[in-house]
């Protein structure tokens, strides 16, 4: 039955587009893609329609290269690329609220290519440690539920309420799982992956449902956790480390103890305050989420990403850190140095591994993962 | 029969009159480098045009891609960059932003600053001092505001910072520059504004100086009018300036102290260009194509492109830089109430555009001045103006079936610029207008 | 594998299966280099480490039974069938290049088909490591493309790229459009001398940026391939600005390394062995479990490539006193 559960869901994260379009017919309702990461799903699930976190899709960039530069990072171009494939038909909508000049660029070629899809955009305040970061998210939020209001179906207060509680639980079920797997290692880190990934992907109750479900499962088989060097993998802001990698990264002989991934600890960290103005709390989880695990891609932030992964890696014990950094991802090369010199200051060893959507040389990248543990193991 | 492009032969004229803007630029850096001996205090900005504020608030002020832009044109730029480097700032970053970067580690200032606090005294990379604070003003792109935070991480916090967010001009709901899009984005950034105002005021502890930023916003007003009647003289065949030309006068307009001075500097170039019309001179002799330039300039390489092209008798005219950037709207200035005109032009800055609207206006742009090919400038760190080229390019020869030309190069470093490819390519392009030309007639 | 009651054999030996050449290096139980040999092959080979593992046992005259220890390393390392385990060029090129040359802080290693740059800590142990493997750019590659665009052989690029004048660059990374830049240049006229050293030029500068990667640090080793070639090294230490230093046989640090470290481990093998004897009465049982449980464990690492966690259930005890594979040159690791 465990295998039965994971399986659904591993189904669901590889193909998103079949997910939605089977739960479409099912439902008759409709799919409204959003873009990473500070989109208010709730609002979405509010309005009746599925919120489809649009991921990266495994096949290689091809079409998208004739309308997109190629030294963007994988993400972004692969959005293109899907859309300029015909991959996106499934969506009634695209609609996002971050300012990553990436992902604009992105989105603004989709629209031009896709005219028929509605894309909208409704700007967040990236500036996190202004006073005005808050109403402004607000703002953005009621307008953005105006527009959902005409693409899909009015959005009740009432609903939005219904919805942050069901996000909460499914995000308070993840961390539970994620909690289990850092201690015993029942779960493989691409199995956690595809936990979060399918939760970005599929309708938040039945994937709630199935997590209340997989959880007893994983309890009652939960063992000691693998001995092998306890890693902290770092990086990958809005879109997941190929999971051939963390296959990897495991094989060598990692034990990945603790993440500050997206598709991790950073899409469950924060939850949404259950009680007054439902807008208000979204806008106001918007800033939380910076709070909670700092996100170099906001600014003016009063918390630091170095400072956290140097408490981070001291609170957990990890022996050392693998830092995912996604090619072309400006927001992580601006952090790293910063990075690096507070994993120096307390000596923890740090490995980068530059990641790319597709063409990475996986048997090069075992030798860098393998000199790394090495490393660490010959330093004791 | 096409003509043979290598022999067809031209030289550049550049005009005489932007000589007076490399004397009133050398004054302004010097100025600036010898700001501390003053007692003045100095800002660093990127994005917008902050400057205008500074000088009404008797600040001395640095435009951090201005002072990237000038290292990388004088060839100084590496041993910045090799100090950005040296600290694990990747290659593959907006090499403006680590340059400038480069610029404020290279005499360890800054972890000075972060430890010491703010010291008065040092200054960085070609004598340009440390800020006493700096503003972010940056307009889509997300990398540039990224910028000026790790500026600000650097500096151990210590160096206060405001940010002016400004709204990507999507248009939800089509226009984007007219109707409720557009009105809520300009009454967000004027409010933004009386805020940067009032940090400024803590920082210099003195009421911010209203009347003086209505007299910088009278001049302004003149020299950009000047400015952008000239450029539309350019329509003439063969054209009295180039691009190159207009590259000359991006500092004057970008940020030199705005008075009178930078009245008569622009109106000098607008006699020029009328006097060069009156006796049918050009830009480049033997012009036989016009040509757009879409992309920042590659600072690196600005005399080589600019020899390069006239060689070929190919006058380059116009561009995104140059043309759609620094106050192109000064009729929507108004000096009484300055705000929102200063907003506007925020907002209409080239990155901050959808490629629906960047199309237009570069389809716009080919046809007033009557052109044959679009150049583009794929500069490789530059992850904002790069998205819609492709774009951009299959509009302009769909709609107006002109030829198109794309090089990878980038603002600040030499390294990926690659001269043969690019000669090849020009002349690649310049062929094919040749036999496009023999075809229609 | 030795049973308890085989004497261990006294030497042991490391092989570098590289992209091109093939390595192999016999210590002795002290550590002194008895033999040593590479090989060129056209491609990565089993017959090509084969025939240098032969050599290597002929100029020692030994037999394959006089190892007691093999460890393998390079590209090719799992397909080198008679090692006993596996470590990374990285970590094998860091303890080479650190016995070679005592006190090194840095190794540079500029390879066929990549280079990588090690800060290596006082301890002869791997800090933090760059690589470049991911293109031919900076790499030997780069020098084989472009020695042949030239048309100079390989081993007179050196010398000539010595009596060029630095004027001309190369601003490609990729070898494929160096190749371009460096045909433009034969088409106008320029010396052979300047266009090579435009490409020494290349590739130290490509260095400089791994360099920075990992933090320039002093003393420096140049090991691989490249360190035979005088230009490449004299024009990266103009762009380091700081002496370089060459071992007696530069391509050899990555086996030489691996021997050593297959030395650290038998010397681990023969610590345990001693510690069986010496024990009491119920000593032979407890011993035929500890050979049992560090037969197990052995396998268990061959797998995994991990280090013992002691801390992991009870077959952990066999550890204990067996050491995990530290070097005795630094002080054993108190089992927690």
């Amino acid at each position: 039955m465990r295998t039965g559960i994971l399986e659904r869901l591993a189904e669901a994260a590889g193909d998103p587009w079949s997910y939605a379009a089977q739960w479409k017919r099912r439902t008759g309702r409709a799919v409204v893609g959003i873009l990473p990461m500070n989109f208010p799903a709730e609002l979405v699930h509010a309005a009746g329609a599925l919120p489809l976190l649009v991921q990266q899709s495994r096949e290689p960039i091809t079409v998208g290269n004739a309308i997109f530069p190629t030294f963007y990072c994988g993400y972004s171009r692969s959005l293109v690329d899907q859309a300029a494939r015909g991959r996106c038909e499934v969506l009634d909508a695209l609609l996002f609220v971050d300012n990553c000049v990436q992902i604009i660029g992105a989105a603004d070629v989709i629209r031009l290519t896709r005219p028929e899809l509605p894309t909208r955009y409704f700007q967040l305040n990236s500036s996190v440690g202004d006073g005005d970061s808050v109403p402004t998210a607000e703002r953005a939020f009621r307008s953005l539920r105006m527009e959902l209001a005409d693409l899909v179906g009015p959005v009740t207060d009432a609903a939005v309420t219904e919805a942050i509680a069901l996000f909460n639980e499914n995000r308070r079920l993840l961390r539970e799982i994620r909690a289990l797997r850092n201690h015993t290692g029942v779960l493989s880190s691409r199995q956690m992956q595809t936990l979060i990934t399918s939760s970005m992907v599929m309708d938040r109750a039945e994937h709630t449902q199935l997590l209340t479900e997989l959880l007893a499962e994983l309890t009652a088989a939960a063992a000691a956790r693998p001995a092998g060097v306890r890693v902290h993998l770092s990086g990958h802001m809005c879109h997941p480390p190929h999971p051939d990698l963390l296959d990897m990264i495991e094989e060598s002989g990692a034990t990945v103890v603790n993440d500050d991934l997206y598709h991790g600890l950073r899409y469950i960290a924060t939850d949404v305050r259950a009680d007054g103005d439902p807008l208000a709390a979204l806008a106001q989880w918007y800033v939380d989420r910076d709070a909670t695990v700092p996100c170099p891609t906001r600014v003016l932030s009063r918390t630091s990403w170095a400072t956290y992964l140097a408490d981070q890696v001291r609170a957990t014990g990890a022996d050392g850190v693998v830092m995912l950094m996604p090619k072309f991802c400006e927001p992580q090369m601006y952090h790293h140095p910063q990075l690096c010199e507070a994993l120096d200051k307390q000596q923890v060893p740090y490995l980068l591994i530059e990641t790319e959507h597709e063409g990475m040389p996986m048997e090069a990248l075992r030798t860098r993962i393998e000199s790394f543990l090495e490393l660490i193991a010959l330093r004791g | 029969m096409p003509v043979d492009v290598e022999r067809a032969g031209g030289r550049a004229n550049r005009l005489r009159s932007t000589a007076t803007s490399g004397r009133m630029v050398t004054e302004y850096w010097n100025n600036l480098f010898t700001a501390r001996e003053r007692g003045q205090q100095v800002l660093w900005y990127n994005g917008q045009k902050v400057n205008v504020f500074a000088q009404a608030a008797g600040l001395a002020w640095c435009h951090g891609e201005a002072y990237s832009a000038m290292l990388a044109a004088r060839h100084q730029e590496e041993p910045a960059q090799r100090a950005a480097d040296a600290r694990g700032f990747m290659g593959e970053l907006c090499s403006y932003a680590r340059t400038h970067i480069g610029c404020a580690l290279m005499s360890d200032t800054a972890d000075h600053v972060a430890e010491a606090g703010l010291v008065g005294g040092p200054v960085v990379h070609g004598d340009l001092p440390l800020p006493d604070f700096t503003i972010s003003a940056y307009p889509g792109c997300s990398s540039g505001q990224q910028w000026d935070e790790t500026l600000y991480r650097l500096f151990g916090r210590k160096v206060p910072m405001f940010n002016v967010s400004i709204p990507f001009l999507w248009g939800n709901h089509g226009d984007a520059l007219a109707g409720p899009e557009w009105d809520e984005a300009l009454a967000y950034v004027v409010r933004q504004f009386r805020e940067m105002i009032r940090f400024i005021e803590e920082q210099t502890r003195r009421p911010f100086d209203w009347d003086k930023l209505s007299e910088i916003m009278y001049y302004i007003k003149q020299a950009a009018t000047l400015r952008t009647e000239a450029q539309e003289l350019c329509a003439a065949v063969p054209t009295p300036a180039s691009y190159w030309d207009w590259i000359a006068s991006i500092a004057p307009v970008n940020f030199l102290p705005a008075g009178p001075q930078l009245v008569e500097y622009f109106a000098s170039v607008k006699a020029e260009i009328e006097q060069r019309i009156a006796a049918v001179e050009g830009a480049v002799t033997g012009e036989r194509y016009r040509l757009y330039f879409d992309g920042i300039m590659n600072w690196n390489n600005l005399g080589l492109l600019a020899k390069k092209f006239a060689s070929y008798g190919a006058a380059v005219i116009a561009g995104r830089y140059t043309h759609r950037a620094f106050w192109t709207k000064p009729h929507l200035i108004d000096p009484e109430d300055p705000l929102p005109g200063i907003a506007t032009h925020f907002l209409l800055c080239p990155l901050n555009h959808s490629a629906a609207d960047l199309i237009r206006f570069t389809l716009e742009d080919c046809r007033k001045y009557h052109l044959d090919g679009v150049v583009f400038h794929v500069s490789r760190t530059c992850r904002s103006m790069t998205s819609p080229q492709f774009l951009i390019a299959q509009a302009a020869q769909r709609e107006l079936g002109v030829q198109t030309m794309m090089f990878e190069g980038d603002v600040a470093d030499a390294s990926f610029y690659d001269d043969a490819l690019v000669t090849m390519r020009l002349e690649a392009m310049l062929e094919a207008i040749d036999v496009q030309r023999t075809r229609v007639a | 594998m030795a049973t308890q009651t085989d004497p261990i054999p006294p030497y042991v030996m490391g092989v570098d299966l590289g992209s091109n050449t093939a390595k192999s290096v016999v210590l002795d139980s002290r550590g002194e280099l008895v033999a040593h040999s590479v090989v060129q092959m056209g491609a990565v080979s089993k017959g090509g480490v084969r025939a240098s593992i032969a050599q290597t046992l002929e100029q020692a005259g030994l037999t394959r039974e006089h190892i007691a220890r093999t460890i393998a390393t390079g590209y090719g390392r799992r397909m080198v069938e008679m090692a006993d385990r596996t470590f990374t060029e990285i970590t094998c090129h860091a303890r080479g290049a650190a016995r070679m040359m005592p006190g090194v802080r840095m190794v540079i290693d500029i390879g066929g088909q990549d280079s990588k740059v090690i800060a290596v800590d006082a301890n002869g142990f791997v800090e933090h490591f760059a690589m470049n493997d991911r293109c031919a750019g900076g790499t030997g590659k780069f020098f084989e493309v472009l020695a042949k665009a030239v048309e100079v052989e390989l081993d007179e690029i050196g010398p000539l790229a010595l009596r060029g004048s630095t004027e001309a660059q190369i601003s490609s990374m990729c070898a494929t459009f160096a190749e371009t830049e460096v045909i433009s240049m034969l088409a106008e006229d320029r010396p052979k001398e300047d266009i090579l050293a435009a490409v020494h030029n290349a590739v130290a500068k490509r260095t400089v940026g791994l360099v920075n990667r990992v933090g320039i640090r002093t003393p420096i080793v140049m090991t691989g391939g490249v360190a035979k070639n005088p230009a490449a090294v004299r024009f990266l230490e103009r762009a380091l600005d700081v002496e370089i230093h060459l071992p007696a046989e530069p391509q050899i640090a990555g086996a030489l390394g691996a021997a050593l470290l297959a030395l650290d481990d038998l010397r681990a093998m023969q610590r345990a062995s001693a510690e069986r004897s010496s024990a009491g009465p119920d000593g032979d049982a407890a011993g035929d479990a500890a050979v049992a449980g560090l037969a197990d464990l052995e396998a268990d690492l061959l797998d995994r490539q991990i280090r013992p966690d002691p801390a992991h259930g009870p077959a952990c005890a066999h550890c204990r006193g067996a050491g995990s594979f530290v070097p005795l040159s630094i002080a054993p690791i108190d089992p927690r």
